[in-house]
């Protein structure tokens, strides 16, 4: 059995029975099947950015040792693609790991990086967002239902304006909005114009808020737009977090964008089964922004 | 006794004969009196449980050297000696009350000698979810004393409750007779141990059905035996305990893989996904 295996994937798998998420019993084995069924639907989000890691060596539950990660480890196999970058705040090279084939994928999860972060650039155009990301982030006691009245806002005006927005729960409380777009902005005014869409909607709802100093005033809804800088992340759709539930970052159909939705409706043992990818033709609808 | 009896016998002493237990210590840790009213029984106290575990040093990869563990400032993160630490307790985040020395001194319970009996209960009366860690008593120059006591907690299957005060903590602690010794073991306080019925999944159980209880408690009947403790022992101690043997001896350590597990589930998706990837 082991060795049929072996021929599939060039990752040496160990541990399997190692427990990841205790309160639900979820196994790194398990964890390793999720992320290889999800890989058709994941792979092509991902593909070409340089990836930053949180892993979780003892699994999820309080207290275990968990560390984010951006350089690729000590032993990294040759056939793993890395991307060099200058990071001016160690003074040092990173070398980010790429994930474009499913071996890095299970590379990735048998190294217990159970969430993956993404930036919103590639690594051939790292100055130039093709993603623009609103990160809708309730502060309670405002929930995820109120994030999805809000988001719901925000898609009409973003349609509005022409553009195509997609939507996936953070996993956590939030919701995260992202558009495609053409790379050929800065960040800088890409950041600018999502910031103003988010001061518009502050005008126009109450439980919104546009600006990070507001941030903790209990019930409101941010609309975070200060992820988009370069090498700033989001995690990427389907990655599992280390919630005692094993919650996944689900890719959802607007039309699945309600009240009462419930960031614990999107686990490990459901989003598996979902047959549909909301997300799955996000980059041919780039659309051009004009700023 | 017929002559199958007797070999059966035979093989049972010989099994019992092999006994599995901790060296006694040399020292005794605390000597005093068992003070029953006005009787007292003066006798030493040994600990009889070993918390047997394999002990590493931390060393210096580069050089090998030991190392040590040093106090740091988390503002400057400068090395700060011993006699400028002092106890703190956090109120709420980031704020402390500091308490001297000689304050906390003064809180301690009284040091004495004595295990204070209050009165004898019926030893399997306690809960061993309670029980602590037990400590072998032995004589203390009269064993006249020490003999009368244990006999008559052996002959009524009786043990004593009482309390005993080691280094800086008062416990309650049961005084009882163990394959011919007093043994006195500590115990928990009530406030200390969790009652599973404060849990809420065990307010949903269901009664299960007749027949599934009848087929269980088959099982159960089935698997029934008699238990003994040898045949329990800690494999991954014994095999780091093997392991550093063989580097006494300068053998090469050969790493064994750890066994393959079934990975099934692992395989029937990687097959899918592959497919999928395929046809893109």
């Amino acid at each position: 059995m082991i060795g049929d295996l072996k021929e599939l994937t060039k990752v040496k798998l160990k541990n399997l029975d190692k427990i990841f998420y205790p309160t639900v019993n979820v196994t790194k084995g398990q964890v390793i099947e999720y992320y290889i069924t999800l890989a058709p639907k994941l792979l092509p989000v991902i593909r070409d950015r340089p990836l930053v890691l949180t892993r979780y060596p003892d699994g999820v539950d309080g207290g275990k040792l968990s560390f984010f990660e951006k350089d690729a480890p000590q032993g990294t196999p040759e056939w793993v693609k890395l991307k060099t970058i200058f990071s001016p705040s160690a003074k040092r090279d990173v070398h980010y790991i790429v994930c474009n084939d499913l071996d890095t994928l299970i590379w990735l999860a048998n190294l217990a990086a159970l969430e993956i972060h993404m930036p919103f650039s590639t690594v051939d155009n790292l100055d130039k967002p093709d993603l623009l990301f609103f990160d809708v982030d309730p502060e309670p006691p405002a929930t995820l239902s109120d994030a999805a009245e809000v988001s719901l806002l925000l898609k009409d005006k973003l349609r509005d304006l022409g553009l195509t927005p997609f939507i996936k729960t953070s996993g956590k409380k939030g919701l995260h909005v992202v558009i495609p777009i053409v790379p050929e902005h800065s960040f800088e005014k890409v950041r600018a114009f999502v910031h103003k869409i988010g001061i518009d909607l502050a005008k126009e709802s109450n439980i919104v808020v546009s600006e990070f100093k507001d941030t903790k005033k209990s019930g409101k809804v941010f609309a975070d737009y200060l992820q988009n800088s370069p090498l700033r992340t989001m995690v990427v759709p389907y990655s599992l977090r280390p919630t005692p539930e094993a919650t996944v970052s689900t890719p959802l159909e607007w039309s699945e964008v309600k009240k009462g939705i419930n960031p614990s409706d999107f686990t490990i043992f459901n989003v598996i089964k979902r047959k549909e990818n909301p997300w799955k033709a996000i980059f041919e609808k780039r659309c051009n922004l004009e700023i | 006794m017929t002559q199958e009896n007797e070999e059966e016998k035979i093989e049972e002493m010989t099994e019992s004969s092999e006994r599995v237990s901790a060296p006694p210590p040399k020292r005794s840790i605390w000597s005093g009196s068992i003070t029953i009213g006005l009787v007292n029984v003066p006798v030493k106290l040994y600990s009889m449980i070993y918390d047997k575990g394999i002990h590493f040093h931390f060393l210096h990869s580069v050089d090998g050297q030991p190392l040590k563990y040093v106090k740091m400032c988390t503002k400057d993160d400068k090395i700060v000696p011993w006699n400028e630490v002092i106890r703190g307790y956090e109120t709420s985040k980031n704020e402390y009350i500091t308490l001297e020395k000689g304050e906390l001194d003064a809180a301690k319970p009284e040091s004495d000698d004595r295990i204070r009996i209050i009165k004898f209960v019926d030893y399997f009366s306690v809960d061993p979810i309670y029980f602590d860690k037990t400590y072998a008593l032995m004589p203390n120059k009269n064993k006249q004393a020490y003999a009368l006591l244990l006999r008559a907690l052996e002959k009524q299957n009786k043990a004593g409750a009482g309390r005993i005060t080691l280094r800086t903590k008062e416990y309650p602690a049961l005084l009882h007779a163990y394959k011919g010794a007093l043994v006195l073991t500590t115990l928990r306080y009530a406030y200390d141990v969790v009652d599973p019925q404060d849990f809420e999944d065990i307010h949903k159980l269901k009664e299960p059905e007749k027949v599934e209880l009848d087929m269980a408690t088959k099982i159960v009947g089935d698997l029934t035996g008699s238990f003994d403790i040898t045949e329990f022992e800690d494999t991954y101690m014994k095999r780091v305990e093997e392991l550093i043997a063989q580097k006494v001896k300068g053998e090469k350590i050969h790493i064994e893989k750890p066994p393959e597990v079934e990975a099934k589930g692992l395989m029937v998706a990687l097959r899918e996904t592959l497919k999928q990837l395929e046809q893109k």
